[in-house]
């Protein structure tokens, strides 16, 4: 029995049920194994996207073996799509609205200063993904997944102005503020022609509010 | 006496060679429009009715026939895209520009995407991919210059890099391939966010 497995069992454990404390030990160990792989992933894609890192780069990273990775993931697609699912429950927690009830002048900084800030963390897990999901369902999938994720968050922060538009105006509205605000759009604005965050943020919040119809009296 | 037949025979072994390497050209950029894919040496000859020594003789590598390819795409592109209505009124400029970037963003998004994702660390890619963005600058600045010309020049960069944003190749991409516009929905939808991001021109 292995150290970890022994702290885990209560004190006053007579008879305690030693197989599956072991294997909740080792299961544990896996698991912390397994995000120690994704991590590792993601750190190097952060490093070198597009490109795809391999396995062995990934492994010594994470400080495991090749065979490693291999127990855990079937393949190398496997472990994308465990990364891209970690990055989006992360964006989806570090992002979450905020300034909801709040003037149109609050809710546009808010949500371009969100947007832009998710923009600058996961561009490169984000090229990676689309380079890469030419032949995974799961991955397109994840690629709708966010995309309708970033429409409902856009929906969501304008509502008092999208609220006045007929549905098709509204939805016109809506794909022009994602086009508008795609993770390349920033990284043009960022990497091509050279604007800091706060530029970047200042262009995205002008355009965005020129889109929008007048803020109905009475509406945050 | 013999000079005339061998210099002869010397043009029509280059207009030959020429017409290879023009093939060779065409074979990839069918090749990518169709699989959206970096054809493989194999491939390219195959569809070229060539053979790969063929290739590797009018080009040290793939990576030299990509650059040339992109030349030959950018310059067909240019052609196609030819400004027009530069000095009407704003409704036919609107028209006329987003009509036209739709149909390069329709023609070339395969190659524009190959090109992003296997530009590496391609220093003769790269360039390429500044002088097309620049160009897409340009063109928005000229179409639109009476209504541009109304604002500060901080305020027009800022709207410059909305409209480069709004026209870029993966924004057509998106509307036509994740949202299911038709090009007619989508050429509206651009025009009408253009109309809106455009400050009115001064009454002349």
């Amino acid at each position: 029995m292995t150290a970890s497995t022994v702290t885990d069992l209560p004190p006053d454990s007579a008879s305690p049920p030693a197989k599956p404390e072991r294997i909740d030990g080792r299961h544990l160990r896996s698991e912390r194994t397994k995000r120690l792989i994704i991590e590792a992933y993601m750190a190097l894609v952060r490093e070198s996207s597009p490109r795809v890192p391999t396995a062995a780069e990934i492994a010594e990273r994470a400080g495991y073996s090749v065979r490693s990775i291999f127990e855990r993931f079937p393949d190398l697609q496997a472990l994308r799509l465990a990364a891209t699912d970690q990055a989006i429950a992360d964006a989806r927690a570090t992002n979450a609205p905020r300034d909801l009830p709040a003037d149109r002048a609050t809710r546009l900084r808010a949500q371009v200063e969100i947007r832009g800030r998710g923009c600058d963390q996961w561009l490169p897990m984000w090229r990676v993904l689309n380079s890469n999901s030419a032949d995974s369902a799961e991955l397109q999938e994840r690629i709708r997944m966010t995309r309708s994720l970033i429409l409902r968050r856009i929906e969501l922060v304008f509502k008092p102005e999208l609220s006045t538009l007929p549905d098709a105006e509204r939805s016109r509205t809506v794909l022009a503020i994602e086009a508008l605000t795609d993770f390349e759009s920033w990284a043009r604005m960022r990497e091509f022609f050279g604007l800091s965050f706060d530029e970047a943020c200042a262009a995205w919040v002008r355009a965005i509010d020129s889109l929008l119809p007048p803020t109905p009296a009475g509406a945050s | 006496m013999s000079m005339p037949t061998e210099t002869h025979s010397l043009d029509g072994r280059r207009m030959r060679s020429e017409r290879t390497r023009q093939r060779i050209v065409e074979a990839y950029l069918s090749l990518l429009g169709e699989t959206g894919q970096m054809p493989t040496a194999n491939q390219i000859a195959e569809r070229a009715g060539c053979s790969v020594r063929s290739i590797f003789e009018r080009f040290t590598d793939l990576h030299a026939l990509r650059v040339v390819v992109t030349d030959s795409a950018f310059a067909e592109a240019n052609a196609q895209a030819v400004l027009r209505d530069v000095d009407a009124d704003r409704p036919t400029r609107l028209q006329s520009q987003v009509r036209t970037r739709a149909q390069t963003c329709e023609r070339w998004l395969p190659m524009w995407r190959a090109l992003n994702a296997n530009q590496g660390e391609s220093e003769e890619l790269k360039t390429r991919i500044r002088q097309a963005r620049d160009m897409i600058v340009r063109r928005l600045e000229l179409m639109y210059r009476p209504e541009l010309a109304a604002l500060a020049e901080d305020e027009r960069r800022k709207v410059l890099l909305a409209l480069e944003a709004i026209t870029d190749f993966e924004s057509w991409a998106r509307m036509r391939e994740h949202f299911g516009l038709s090009v007619e929905d989508a050429i509206n939808l651009w025009i009408r966010t253009i109309d809106g991001l455009l400050p009115q021109a001064p009454v002349s």
